[in-house]
């Protein structure tokens, strides 16, 4: 059939309309990447005190664009893209309705330049939060709910592409584990923009001069919408874990069952964990609090350990199973450390968990929460958790998506086999430092922490300085890093070699 | 090896382990390495965890 191609590598019949739509996603996800992390650059050479670069409004426009572009508009079109791999393509099928999966995607990038328009014209200086009653444009709200129903219809999209699949008989037994991590991630989704439309619709007419929002209900609700997607980036990138892992060493699931128990947990209790993010908030009780995040959210947490597990202990199972026996560790030390898609899995595992896992359980303790909400602290674990592992993830899945999906060669490859190693590297000591300077009390999203012509005096520890130095080091390590992988993937797909004969087609 | 621009596991795929040798959670004990660093990381998490604690006892002192 002309409508499908047979890849010589995995086999998969792919149906050409999830090509296409797979490929137009991951580009605008790349731009999105691209403006998001310029942004970052800027962000950074200011909150470095040494050079404090912009002034204070341009300051906090380019942190809104670089929230929105690299939380938002990069992870989601680039979880569009996952959506339709581990739906369609994983499952030999087909995109059930491909007109209105065009019509989405116009929705969504329509929705996209609206934001980046207000944004770059300085009529959202809002953050990536928007927390009322800072008041944008309209045409932003507008371009976040057009964004946002743009997604949500993918998302039946990928719902409606299992039915036809089971219809069609397109694949025996249970969906693939990556297809069953790809679900979760929808499902998750549903609630995120049930969310999203919840509170951005009356912020929307409240941006009219229809009616009013009270900014403690908007925290609550916008956090259903701002932390649970982060919670797709988790199920996406615990797919992409899935699915690096058997690409790149041949991984073996070692418990279906338990694996798959865990993607069930992430739906039944991520969202709760948005409630950690008004632990210091004085409109809920410390009942409400308590529940959400030392007993739901820690069943999130297991669902996370339970990956984190099990990841590496498939790929140790299947590289004894290829003969690397010896000792402890021979499985590790001959893995193919070459290999971006293989490092890039391993440092988003261990960054996501060592730092981005421990430190968010951590503050998300009630108490302990009181001495770090606000700080650097939340940053620096947050940029291990996104960055390090989601973003992570999502660069090891290009340099297979390019060739097998793009059929095209990576470019500049002895730059791309680095690249894992200074994007990880650098946002390790970026977190790690941050963290650091937020223990002594440096707050978050701050122009200038000298408080230069306040009417108080502040002093933080000298120590602050060297931190603050670290973590400006650290990032442009990581912006080099992220520099390298936008070079390569870009012209890899515009200007790449073709895959050769038989390499995959 | 990698050719030039194309990885490991598109040029050279992994063979597929057998089935029956990988099913069944009473293979765990095949990832020795990995309950190792599943111990330095549960390591890690309390020492950390403590640690906060601990900067909060500095501020909430008792007594």
């Amino acid at each position: 059939m002309k409508d499908f191609r047979t890849c010589a590598t995995t086999g998969l019949k792919v149906h050409r309309q999830a090509d296409a739509l797979i490929k137009a996603n991951a580009v605008v996800a790349t731009v999105a990447l691209l403006v998001g992390g310029l942004a970052a650059i800027l962000v950074l050479l200011t909150r470095w005190q040494a050079i404090h670069l912009l002034d204070a409004i341009p300051f906090y426009r380019w942190l809104t664009i670089h929230g929105m572009n690299m939380l938002i508009f990069f992870i989601i079109f680039f979880e569009m893209a996952v959506l339709y791999f581990a739906g369609p393509v994983v499952l030999n099928s087909r995109v059930p309705v491909p007109k209105l999966a065009w019509a989405s995607f116009g929705l969504m990038v329509i929705g996209t330049l609206l934001v980046e328009w207000m944004m770059f014209a300085g009529r959202a200086d809002v953050l990536f939060t928007s927390y009322v009653p800072l008041r944008a444009d309209s045409w932003f709200y507008l371009g976040v709910i057009l964004f946002a129903v743009g997604a949500l219809l993918v998302t039946c999209i990928f719902f409606a592409s299992l039915v036809v699949a089971k219809r069609e008989k397109t694949y025996e037994g249970s969906v693939p584990l990556v297809t069953f991590g790809g679900l979760t991630a929808a499902i998750i989704a549903v609630i995120t923009l049930a969310h999203g439309a919840a509170i951005y619709i009356p912020t929307y007419l409240w941006s009219l001069g229809i009616g009013n929002v009270d900014p403690e209900v908007y925290r609550m609700v916008w956090w259903g919408l701002g932390h649970s997607s982060q919670q797709i980036n988790v199920a996406a990138m615990v797919a992409c874990w899935y699915l690096l892992g058997a690409l790149t060493v041949g991984a073996t699931v070692i418990n279906e069952k338990i694996s798959r128990t865990a993607f069930v947990l992430y739906i039944l209790f991520i969202s709760m964990a948005s409630a950690h993010h008004l632990l210091v908030d004085p409109g809920f009780g410390p009942a409400w609090k308590i529940v959400n995040t030392s007993y739901f959210m820690y069943m999130a947490v297991l669902a996370s350990m339970i990956h984190g597990f099990t990841v590496p202990a498939g790929i140790e199972v299947g590289q004894r199973l290829r003969g690397y026996t010896k000792g402890m560790f021979e499985w590790l030390r001959k893995a193919p450390w070459g290999d971006p898609g293989f490092s890039s899995l391993v440092f988003s595992v261990i960054v996501f968990g060592f730092v981005g896992g421990i430190t968010g359980v951590t503050f998300g303790t009630e108490q302990i929460n009181i001495i770090a909400h606000n700080t650097l602290r939340i940053p620096g674990h947050f940029h291990a958790t996104v960055v390090s592992g989601t973003a992570m993830a999502f660069m090891g899945v290009t340099y297979y998506v390019i060739p097998l999906i793009f059929r095209k060669q990576i470019a500049f490859w002895s730059l791309a086999k680095i690249q894992p190693y200074l994007f990880a590297g650098g946002m390790l000591i970026f977190s790690i430092a941050m963290t650091f300077a937020g223990t002594f009390g440096v707050p978050r999203r701050h122009w200038d922490i000298t408080f230069a012509n306040a009417p108080f005096d502040l002093q933080f520890s000298p120590a602050v300085d060297l931190l603050i130095g670290v973590t400006a080091i650290g990032g442009l390590l990581a912006a080099l890093g992220g520099g390298i992988f936008i070079l390569c993937t870009v012209t890899s797909v515009f200007f790449g070699k073709p895959m050769e004969e038989g390499a995959a087609v | 090896m990698a050719m030039h621009g194309v990885p490991q596991g598109i040029l050279n795929p992994p063979p597929p382990p057998k089935a029956e040798e990988v099913e069944g959670s009473s293979k765990l004990g095949m990832a020795p390495g990995t309950i190792i660093l599943v111990f330095v990381f549960l390591v890690a998490f309390a020492t950390y965890y403590f640690t906060n604690w601990k900067l909060l006892s500095f501020l909430w002192q008792v007594g």
